[in-house]
């Protein structure tokens, strides 16, 4: 850097000592600092005086402190992290193109022609992201919901909210709700600037009502140039690339690969016999999520699932920087990679690397046919082109080609098989760089039964670079030390024994013959056949067939333990022996088989990609050698400590890695005695979160060192590919139209499927309708639903509660509460939320997202109930019997419902007794039962018998294809009922009984007066006679009577009178007072009135004036 | 999807791990050409139990078997579990038998497990009820699952041929298996043991206790064995005795060795066993066990050679964590373990021999299989 000491010293930065960004910068300064002194007018009126109080409260802030928490997950990802994906989402002509590639601008200083597919740059020097542009129909913005890190979502300030951008956050909630950013465009549309900022603020709130209140929102004021503002995009860029994300449960327990590339890799000739074969595709992108197995299936959203044919891990297209100290990115860093937009130049292939140049470069000195046609491809052949497509051809490079010769060392084996080997190696999972003679050489071993033969003249090659050549050294078996050679190849042989090509013969190992150390190490391993062999059993099929039993018991060969000497040797492991060879046999084990895993897989150099391979303990193994398992957990501990305060901190220079290998560990323990910082952090809240943290992070730190001791295969083998990796995967039989109707502006999702995910089953969720949908849903009516990575097309059944704990049916959904939703489907694990549409089409007014929904467990069977209401007829009666007819068809449905209780529709209730085919006489009819009432019942009566039935859940699912048709195209499936019936013109069925009519009720009978005759009522006793009372004539006394009043209360009456007659006439006058004022009033309202209106005509009429002279003066103005 | 995909597997050979693992993994199955060539051919008695044991704790699973028994669809449902379970275990084989993949289903289950299994307790060939107790249990609190609610009741002793056992078995559901490094096999603190006599005298039990303590006692002097002495119902329906043996180490690690001594039983050809003809007398019996305990000692390793195959099937069922554990030989049964984990799950074990104390450190990242039926709370 003697560049930098010739340049004149940059002024330092100097901070603002005082205006609004000083004064903004403080606070905010405090508020991280924690220090409040906005000073209280009166401190004393705040002062804690009941005890009472002050405890709820402290119990509150311990409350919301509790429920801020949550609980810590374990982060498993190790590695470089896959970039991330930030989609940019909004309603059509809102600027989302422009959006991308002002930022692609901005962090690579290249302009993009077009935005097709994801676009991977390097944003930074630990940082790279992916930009999608989110498409406009559902199916894409769904996708694109399941893969976003950060969503972008782009908003037409100047038209206000569409109801695009709230699908798009209702999709995005339920399956997992990343980060979201808005950003407001067009605003240059408007011309006031108060309109504007009140739009502004009115916009921001909306906003902040969905997502949260304080949800960033951006604005982009204008264009310039075509371009958004650079200060704006920069803003933007910052705002960006500081984001942190958080993890999602659907994704971190599934990989998905966000494919950016895709090939069709079918044989051209099977193309040409028929266009529409099934096609082999290749599918190109970072793995994300969690590791990707080996044999885990993946569904392609809308297209299906499908098996891995291969999967291939490719260099990385896009990868960071080198990790050199230095102040920001250099120019040739600044990576940007975007194979379907065409960008891209080279792309890289599992074994060939492409070079993209277009058309109008390619030049050839001289071609044949003399057409001055230099890009036809096929038609003339140049030599040297020729010379050139030989070599391109060729299958395999250079080392693979020797490797061939060496295979043909032994053996007769042509070159033909050979290749086969090698082919059959490419389908497998190999290194990035082609040849390797390890992986070969196991292969190989795989197949010859015998180790001995391949010993003795071997040549290998040990490939390195040196000095930018790559040399190859020819190593000769018999230099290596034997012995090692043997360790080193017990592992994969034991894994082989173990795992060993199926097609070889089984074996399996028995060690039961041992009695001394060597002869164990000889036969360690035996095969099974042999043993078989041995004790006389039989063949190949006996084994198959062989005892199912844990329990390996042979006491045949028991030692004799009596004796001392054999005793002696398991002396020490017991507690009676001595203990510090025990403990050097568990170190051994235990911590220090790194110290013998040093020599076994240390620090070896890989001699097919002359990398070298360093242990990050190796190093410090040799000082480590002594160290117990103690020691390595508080190593760990120690590590999880750095790891959590890096996370506190992560703006702090990164001076510790734990990727920097070894000396990452290093500077771990350095850092111990100087820095405190850790301790700090501890020190301050040991509580429960902390430890179960530090535990958390202790494990992490365990599986990544155990995992790093392996080598690069066989820890693929167990952990999968790792995420962040760039993968190539490989899928056969796909249907041609994916290929053919491939739009690369549609994301390409590829999903793993976990376990049991595969399977289909009934699924129960509780669903909501969304508040915004018009309409209530119906029962049975498909709905597509996306779950999980998936999109498929189901038939719910919805129901409810009961308090009993029973699932009623409903028919339709409730307006505004949760219900539960019974469906068939491909299963996903409980807490998978979920969102329902009704249709796809993009041309629908209203809101698409009909329900939103969480599957909260799934069963193999429904639960669902519904009301039945049997009717049936009595056919005879005897006393409080009653034969029933017409409820049941068979004498077998009545026996299943024997005691139940039935009802009349007078309100009689009964019993279901049993079927009576034999006791009545001559019916031979079946299905009439036997029932008693607690009355007799007449003929005329209806009999009800109220039951459930359970409801069938209709097995039904169709996955939506839309990636097999064109894009534009609107994908059906299932039709609803009322389709149906609009679309072949079907009436509603009306059931004539069911409609409601007035009812009509015959009048009641009037009855004559009872006339009891003049002999009877002579007869009667007086108490039943009619008494005929005779009118009275006269009045009662009691009416006659005359008040005299006192002289006194005559007075107090006189007085009452009078109160009342002058209250009477004081009311009166006031009101009519009243009346006149307000009549007073309401004319002076009246004239003020038409003068102010006056006074504001003329007022307006001159400010008109005014304003057009002025207007007629500056167009004439600008006319001149 | 609309059909099922069936995994196809040949021969009656490790039919308990793959119905097991099947049912795990949700990934129905058929077992071809079982016994297709013996002279009977088909499904023994001891497997038609076990089937019928994982149809009564899944819900809706279908089980279908052709009319020779050469042939056995499984087609895995919902693992419910429940209570007040009962299952007559066929006399074919001991209860041992149907309790090692059990007890994986019931880990698994929707609601915990409460079973009665009927039938023979103690067993030569299977690791007897008592060595669950003191053994297999201890290793699956290991795993994470809740200690409460893991039992194993020994209701009545029951020998071959007759049985007349009776256990209870209850098992809590676990949220989720924790990866284990489970590779420091300590030393042995202790020894205990439990003999058995069911309508034999006690004298048997006293000279079992002698000879092996008699081995012990060059060792280790803290041995304890106990006895249990059955007669009358409780005692089944057989004579017998044996005994079972544990080594404590000091890093909790428990190894095991168990034998039992009956009339043999019946084959369904006819014959007697052949190795059941010439029984041990009582002496032999308890040195050879203990001189099995001390072998499988010398071995090395967390586990006993019975149940490497459990934890390597517990490793690759739990988080998706990296576990790390340390077995002597591979018996043949884990390494047939090894190799249908392999097939069902997926999950492949690094295998690093180990020179100098003739073990074996595997290490797998395990599938992470949580609570995939489990109800939304």
């Amino acid at each position: 850097m003697a560049g930098d000491e010739l340049m004149p010293p940059q002024r330092s930065h100097r901070t603002r000592k005082s205006g609004p960004t000083m004064r903004k910068k403080s606070e905010i300064d405090k508020k991280k600092r924690g220090v409040s002194d906005n000073k209280q007018q009166n401190p004393r009126a705040f002062a804690v005086k009941s005890g009472v109080k002050a405890k709820r409260l402290q119990a509150r802030s311990a409350e919301k402190e509790q429920k801020r928490i949550h609980l810590p997950t374990i982060d498993r990802t190790y590695g470089e992290p896959p970039p991330f994906v930030i989609v940019v989402q909004g309603p059509p002509g809102v600027g989302k193109s422009l959006v991308i590639k002002s930022l692609v601008k901005h962090f690579t200083h290249q302009n993009l022609p077009e935005v097709r597919g994801p676009i991977t740059i390097v944003s930074g020097k630990h940082k790279r992201i992916q930009f999608v542009e989110c498409p406009n129909d559902i199916n894409g913005m769904v996708d694109c919901a399941k893969v976003a890190d950060l969503a972008l979502l782009l908003i037409d300030g100047s038209y206000g909210f569409e109801m695009e951008t709230f699908e798009f956050l209702n999709i995005m909630q339920v399956h997992g709700f990343p980060k979201v950013m808005g950003v407001l465009t067009h605003l240059d549309k408007f011309k006031d600037v108060k309109k504007l900022r009140k739009t502004k603020q009115r916009l921001k709130h909306r906003f902040w009502t969905e997502i949260y209140s304080g949800a960033k929102l951006f604005y982009l004021s204008g264009l310039i140039h075509g371009k958004y503002s650079q200060r704006e995009v920069l803003n933007l860029a910052r705002f960006v690339s500081v984001i942190k994300f958080h993890p999602l449960k659907w994704r971190t327990s599934h990989p998905y690969v966000l494919a950016d590339r895709l090939e069709d890799v079918t044989p051209p000739e099977k193309v040409q016999m028929d266009k529409k074969c099934d096609r082999n595709i290749t599918l190109y992108g970072y793995l994300r999520g969690c590791n990707l197995k080996k044999g885990m299936k993946v569904h392609i959203a809308g297209v299906g699932d499908y098996s891995l044919a291969g999967v291939t891990v490719l260099p990385d297209p896009c990868p960071l920087p080198s990790a050199a100290k230095k102040k920001g990115l250099r120019d040739k860093e600044k990576l940007f990679y975007a194979p379907m937009s065409g960008i891209g130049d080279l792309l890289y292939d599992k074994d060939a690397v492409y070079i993209n140049i277009n058309d109008h470069l390619v030049q050839y000195s001289k071609t044949d046919d003399g057409t001055e046609e230099p890009t036809n491809k096929g038609k003339g052949r140049d030599v040297g082109e020729d010379l050139v497509k030989s070599l391109q051809n060729t299958k395999y490079s250079v080392d693979e080609k020797l490797e061939k010769t060496f295979i043909n060392l032994f053996g007769k084996k042509t070159s033909a098989s050979s290749e086969r080997k090698l082919e059959a190696e490419d389908a497998d999972l190999s290194s990035p760089e082609g040849s390797d003679t390890e992986s070969s050489k196991e292969s190989q071993s795989g197949d010859d039964s015998d180790d001995d033969e391949r010993n003795d003249s071997k040549i290998k090659q040990k490939t390195e670079i040196h000095g930018g050549r790559m040399r190859r050294k020819a190593i000769f078996k018999d230099e290596v030390g034997q012995s090692d050679a043997m360790v080193r190849n017990k592992n994969p042989n034991l894994m082989q024994i173990v795992y060993g090509a199926s097609g070889s013969s089984a074996t399996a190992l028995i060690n039961e013959t041992s009695d001394d150390e060597e002869s164990d190490n000889e036969e360690f391993f035996k095969p099974k056949g042999e043993q078989s062999k041995n004790i006389g059993g039989g063949s190949d099929v006996g084994y198959v067939n062989s005892e199912d039993c844990s329990k390996f018991v042979s006491y045949g060969n028991l030692k004799n333990w009596k004796e001392k000497e054999v005793c002696e040797c398991i002396r020490d492991r017991f507690t009676t022996g001595d203990w510090s060879k025990a403990a050097l046999r568990n170190q051994n084990s235990g911590a220090g088989d790194d110290g013998e895993d040093d020599e076994l897989y240390g620090d070896f150099e890989d001699v097919e990609t002359g990398e070298k391979h360093h242990n990050p303990e190796n190093m410090e193994s040799g000082a480590n050698q002594n160290e117990d398992a103690e020691a390595i957990e508080r190593r760990l501990k120690k590590l999880a400590l750095r790891a959590k305060f890096e996370a506190e901190y992560p703006f702090l220079p990164a001076s510790f890695n734990l990727f920097n290998n070894k000396s990452g560990l290093d500077e771990g323990d350095d850092d111990e005695g100087g820095g405190n910082n850790p301790d700090n952090s501890q020190a301050k809240e040991p509580g429960y979160l902390e430890k179960l943290k530090e535990e958390l992070e202790i494990r992490r730190q365990k599986n990544f060192l155990e995992l790093n001791d392996l080598d690069e295969d066989t820890r693929i083998e167990i952990e999968g590919f790792r995420t962040g990796t760039y993968l190539r995967l490989e899928i056969h039989n796909v249907p041609y139209e994916m290929v053919d109707f491939f739009d690369p502006s549609y994301p390409v999702l590829v999903g793993g499927i976990g376990y049991g995910e595969d399977n289909a089953g009934y699924m129960q969720a509780r669903l909501k309708k969304h508040r915004w949908h018009k309409k209530v849903l119906k029962t049975r009516d498909p709905i597509i639903v996306s779950i999980g990575w998936r999109r498929y097309q189901t038939i719910p059944v919805y129901a409810i509660e009961d308090r009993n704990g029973r699932h009623r049916m409903l028919k339709y959904t409730p307006e505004h509460m949760h219900c539960l939703a019974m469906f068939w489907g491909p299963l996903v694990p409980p807490n998978t939320g979920f969102v329902a549409f009704q249709h796809l089409s993009s041309n629908q007014a209203g809101f698409r997202i009909t329900a939103t929904s969480v599957v909260m467990e799934f069963n193999h069977q429904t639960r669902i109930a519904k009301k039945i209401k049997l009717v049936g007829h009595p056919c005879k009666i005897k006393k409080n019997t009653a034969f029933i007819k017409d409820m049941f068809t068979s004498d077998l449905e009545i026996a299943r419902f024997e005691g139940s209780s039935v009802r009349t529709v007078s309100g009689i209730r009964g019993q279901v007794k049993k079927a009576a085919k034999n006791m009545l006489e001559n019916n031979a009819q079946d299905g009439i039962v036997r029932c008693t009432f607690e009355d007799q019942i007449k003929m005329s009566d209806i009999v009800f018998l109220r039951a459930w039935t359970t409801v069938e859940v209709p097995k039904f699912y169709n996955p939506l294809t839309t990636a097999l048709q064109p894009r534009d195209k609107t994908w059906t499936g299932m039709k609803t009922f009322r389709e149906l019936r609009i679309e072949h013109n079907i009436p509603i069925p009306v059931n004539k009984d069911s409609l409601y009519k007035k009812i009509e009720r015959k009048e009641k009978k009037k009855f004559n007066p009872l006339v009891i005759p003049k002999k009877l009522q002579a007869a009667l006793p007086f108490k039943s006679k009619p008494k005929d009372v005779p009118g009275r004539k006269r009045p009662t006394l009691d009416s006659r009577r005359a008040v005299v009043m006192d002289p006194e209360q005559r007075k107090a009456h006189a007085i009452l009178q009078h109160y009342q007659l002058i209250n009477k006439i004081k009311t009166n006058t006031r009101k009519a007072k009243e009346k006149e004022k307000r009549k007073v009033h309401q004319a002076q309202k009246a004239k003020n009135e038409i003068i102010s209106k006056k006074r504001n005509r003329e007022e307006r009429r001159e400010r008109y004036r005014t304003e057009d002279k002025e207007k007629k003066k500056k167009m004439r103005r600008s006319e001149d | 999807m609309g059909k099922i995909a069936f995994k196809r597997v040949k021969g009656s050979k490790s039919l308990r791990q793959r119905l097991l693992l099947s049912a795990l993994s949700l990934k129905p199955i058929i077992i071809d050409e079982i016994r297709a060539d013996d002279m009977i051919p088909g499904l023994r008695p001891h497997e038609m139990s076990l089937i019928r044991l994982f149809d009564a704790v899944s819900d809706d699973s279908i089980i279908e078997v052709n009319e020779t028994g050469t042939q056995l669809k499984y087609k895995p449902g919902t693992i419910m579990g429940g209570k007040n379970l009962v299952h007559n275990c066929a006399l074919s084989r001991s209860i041992g038998y149907y309790l090692e993949p059990l007890i994986v289903l019931g880990i698994f289950g929707k609601k915990p497990l409460s079973i009665r299994l009927r039938g023979i307790t103690n067993d030569p060939k299977d690791p007897s009820v008592d060595t669950f107790r003191s053994t297999t249990l201890h290793i699956l609190k290991r795993f994470g699952v809740p200690a409460e609610g893991l039992e194993l009741k020994i209701e009545a002793r029951g020998v071959a041929p007759d049985g007349g056992g009776e256990v209870l078995l209850t098992i809590p559901n676990a949220q989720r298996l924790t990866a284990v490094h489970w590779e420091d096999e300590g030393m042995v603190t202790r020894i205990r043991g439990v003999t058995f006599s069911a309508k034999v005298s006690t004298d048997f039990e006293h000279s079992m206790r002698y000879a092996a303590r008699g081995i012990f006692n060059n060792l280790l002097p803290d041995v304890h064995i106990s006895e249990d002495h059955r007669y009358g119902p409780p005692a089944g329906k057989s004579p017998g005795y044996g005994i079972s043996l544990v080594a404590e180490t000091t890093s909790g690690c428990f190894i095991s060795a168990d034998t039992a001594v009956s009339w043999g039983r019946t084959d369904e050809t006819g014959e007697l066993d052949v190795e059941k003809e010439k029984r041990n007398p009582a002496e032999d019996t308890g040195a050879e066990t203990a001189s099995w305990l001390l072998q499988e000692i010398e071995k090395g390793g967390v586990v006993d050679s019975t149940h490497q195959g459990l934890l390597f099937l517990l490793c690759a069922l739990c988080d998706n964590d990296v576990s790390k554990v340390r077995v002597g030989t591979l018996s043949p049964y884990a390494v047939e373990t090894l190799r249908n984990i392999k097939e069902f799950l997926g999950v492949t074990f690094a295998l690093k021999p180990d020179q100098e104390t003739g073990t074996v450190a595997l290490i797998c990242t395990g599938i992470g299989r949580g609570d995939l039926f489990r109800k939304m709370s």
